[in-house]
């Protein structure tokens, strides 16, 4: 049985009247890429948040590496990584200044930051932009030092919100094979995305539509179930099928009206 | 400790590397300084006067005569009404009054010191200060001339020859600029650190790296600190520079204790600075955190005593002052400045502005929270 990272018993959170994440339960093992996919507004980023301890859930329980999201929401801190669905590091800064600042906010030793350094300039290939405003970075090589940024401290859980929006595909297949090595090194990732590409990287998904699981499975399985080619196929079988639901909740009292 | 320097360093970058606000940071207030100091030694014209010569003797024409002959007063008529003074600066239509005693030109003739009321509105101070000026070069002219016409004349050049008793209705501190100058400390210290700490929580905000930094191990208080010193080391260098401009080149006396003045501004500025993080906690935008400092700014401006004296205000409004930090720091600012007062003399306004000021800062610490929504 692999270790469990991330765990959550019939998590809720409403805004007002409103259930964004609705009932959720999920295991997420360790060294896993879990993927996270639903359309806009399922939930997904409201989702993240509460694990991250950015906000408190309704109610529900939620663990991360063990730690309660109510209680040690600060211990959490300090073993996961974030990648917020909106680019933020500072635009003002270089390259550098925001890899040395936020070296210096996760309290590392200046030796370990000139080693997270070179290794975000040479892995990542950034070294050209060192000193480049982050601000004129191009988008592919922003995200890829938010990438690296949030990895600073060899977190143990790696949470990153749609990480690849907007990025062209070269980027993206790029980006994804940093998260690969990154998994191999023991990290636990958990992403949210909106393509579908991306899905069939991840070891299991799990689709989200109005704050509810309606699916959480690996690719293959969830392709041989819905028998289709893709996991694009897939996810636009079953959201519609849960279109029709709220739309029809019982199909055949049309039929009487008729 | 790296973890609140770390922060430190990024402040001051973002603040070094973002022009526009420098400048409105750096610049604007020595500007203001400038353009409140010319405007207030502008020459003044055509000071709208009002004579109630009661003497009705040659010598108080002669007098009166002085006032008309320059365009810097212009003569709208006589008056024997004292009442009619009163009325005419309610509705703006004399600026200035000259009462001329009964009696004024015996006494004057017996060498005793008589007396001239000059009568100014005193809502605009620096007018009125000017104008005052005028009048008593006016009233010295005249009396040099009153001795040289008058060869058996025994009393002294006629320096003290006329008295003058001036009665301020509505301003009776006649701003000035030794009057404004301390307040323009004030507002600094007001405007400063609560717009840069607001406006830079807000932005942060607003781009998505204050919920980066939240899911830091970094505290709220580590957060808070790293963020608000380098303001305050900035609101102290922007203090150093307002009043080096103020004393070397405006003259401005600075009677009191520099380093008095220093220790009451820290305790001023937990009020400025807590209002910045109150402010940035209740809005989502910099345009709104902007507008919201505006807000307050104003408030505290106004109910503060800088322009409208605290005196003149409605009772009801005047016991509303009580609850403006900025209020109790203007009396001490002005004290300091003008009369040299310890610290000791000062407690009276130091104390409530400290509680406010750790108040309103501990409040707003606690209002900051290291979550979203
Ligand atoms: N602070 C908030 N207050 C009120 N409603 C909110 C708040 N945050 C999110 N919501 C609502 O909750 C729902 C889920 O939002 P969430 O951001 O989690 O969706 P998402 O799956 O991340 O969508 P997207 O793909 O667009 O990023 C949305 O309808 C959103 O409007
Ligand atoms: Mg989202």
């Amino acid at each position: 049985m692999p270790e469990i990272s991330v765990k959550t018993e019939n998590l809720v959170r409403n805004f007002g009247s409103f259930v964004a994440v609705n009932q959720v339960n999920i295991e997420v093992y360790q060294k896993e890429i879990f993927g996270f996919l639903g359309a806009n507004g399922a939930g997904k980023t409201t989702m993240i948040r509460m694990l991250c301890g950015l906000l408190k859930p309704s109610s529900g329980k939620a663990t991360v590496g063990g730690l309660d999201v109510y209680r040690q929401s600060e211990q959490i801190k300090r073993s996961i990584g974030y990648m917020s669905q909106k680019f933020s590091l500072y635009e003002d800064l270089t390259v550098e200044e925001n890899i040395n600042f936020y070296g210096g906010i996760y309290d590392l030793n200046q030796k370990r930051i000139q080693k997270k350094r070179d290794e975000i300039f040479f892995s990542l290939g950034m070294g050209d932009y060192a000193r480049t405003l982050t601000y004129d970075l191009p988008l592919g090589f922003k995200q890829r030092l938010a990438l690296g940024c949030a990895l600073l401290h060899d977190p143990r859980i790696l949470f990153l919100d749609e990480p690849t929006s907007g990025v062209d595909p070269k980027a993206r297949r790029d980006f994804w094979e940093i998260i690969h090595q990154t998994v191999a090194l023991g990290t636990t990732i958990f992403v949210t995305t909106h393509f579908m590409e991306e899905a069939e990287y991840c070891h299991r998904v799990f689709i989200m539509d109005a704050g509810k699981i309606i699916a959480l499975d690996t690719p293959t399985k969830l392709k041989n179930r819905y028998k289709k080619k893709s996991m694009q196929e897939v996810f636009v079988t079953l959201v519609e099928k849960q279109q029709e639901k709220k739309t029809n909740p019982m199909p055949d009292s049309n039929d009487k009206m008729s | 400790m790296q973890r609140i320097f770390s922060m430190m360093v990024k402040e001051f970058k973002q603040v070094f590397r973002n022009r526009p606000m420098l400048s409105i940071i750096f610049i604007a207030p020595i500007l203001q300084l400038f353009i409140l100091a010319f405007a207030i030694t502008t020459e003044v014209l055509h000071i709208k006067l009002l004579v109630c010569d009661l003497d009705r003797s040659q010598v108080s024409k002669e007098v009166v005569r002085g006032f008309g002959n320059t365009d810097r007063f212009d003569l709208l008529g006589f008056s024997t009404d004292l009442k009619e003074i009163k009325e005419k600066m309610k509705a703006w239509e004399a600026q200035m009054a000259l009462v001329i005693p009964p009696g004024f030109s015996r006494d004057l003739g017996r060498g005793q010191n008589p007396e001239i009321q000059v009568v100014v509105d005193g809502v605009d101070g620096n007018t009125a200060g000017v104008a005052l000026g005028y009048a008593r070069g006016i009233l010295g002219e005249f009396g040099t001339n009153y001795v040289k016409n008058r060869p058996n004349y025994t009393q002294p050049v006629g320096i003290h020859l006329v008295n003058m008793e001036e009665r301020m209705w509505y301003n009776p501190d006649l701003s000035s600029q030794q009057f404004m100058v301390p307040g323009i400390v004030v507002v600094l210290l007001t405007i400063l650190p609560m717009m840069l700490s607001a406006l830079s929580l807000v932005k942060e905000k607003e781009i998505g790296t204050l919920e980066q930094l939240m899911v830091t191990p970094l505290t709220r208080y580590q957060l808070l600190l790293g963020k608000l010193i380098p303001f305050l080391i900035l609101s102290y260098v922007e203090l150093a520079v307002v009043m080096t401009v103020a004393i070397v080149f405006f003259k401005i006396p600075m009677n009191g204790s520099y380093l008095l003045l220093a220790g009451l501004a820290f305790l001023y500025l937990f009020t400025t600075l807590g209002l910045g993080i109150f402010i940035s906690t209740i809005t989502s935008s910099q345009q709104q955190a902007m507008f919201t400092a505006w807000f307050f700014m104003v408030f505290m401006i106004l109910m503060g005593g800088f322009f409208i004296p605290i005196e003149n205000m409605p009772p009801i409004l005047q016991k509303l002052t009580y609850l403006n930090p900025m209020r109790y720091f203007i009396y001490i600012i002005r004290d300091i400045f003008q009369k040299d007062s310890s610290l000791f003399s000062l407690l009276k306004d130091a104390v409530p502005m400290t509680a406010f000021g750790l108040l309103i800062f501990s409040l707003s610490v606690l209002k900051f929270q290291k979550r979203v929504g």
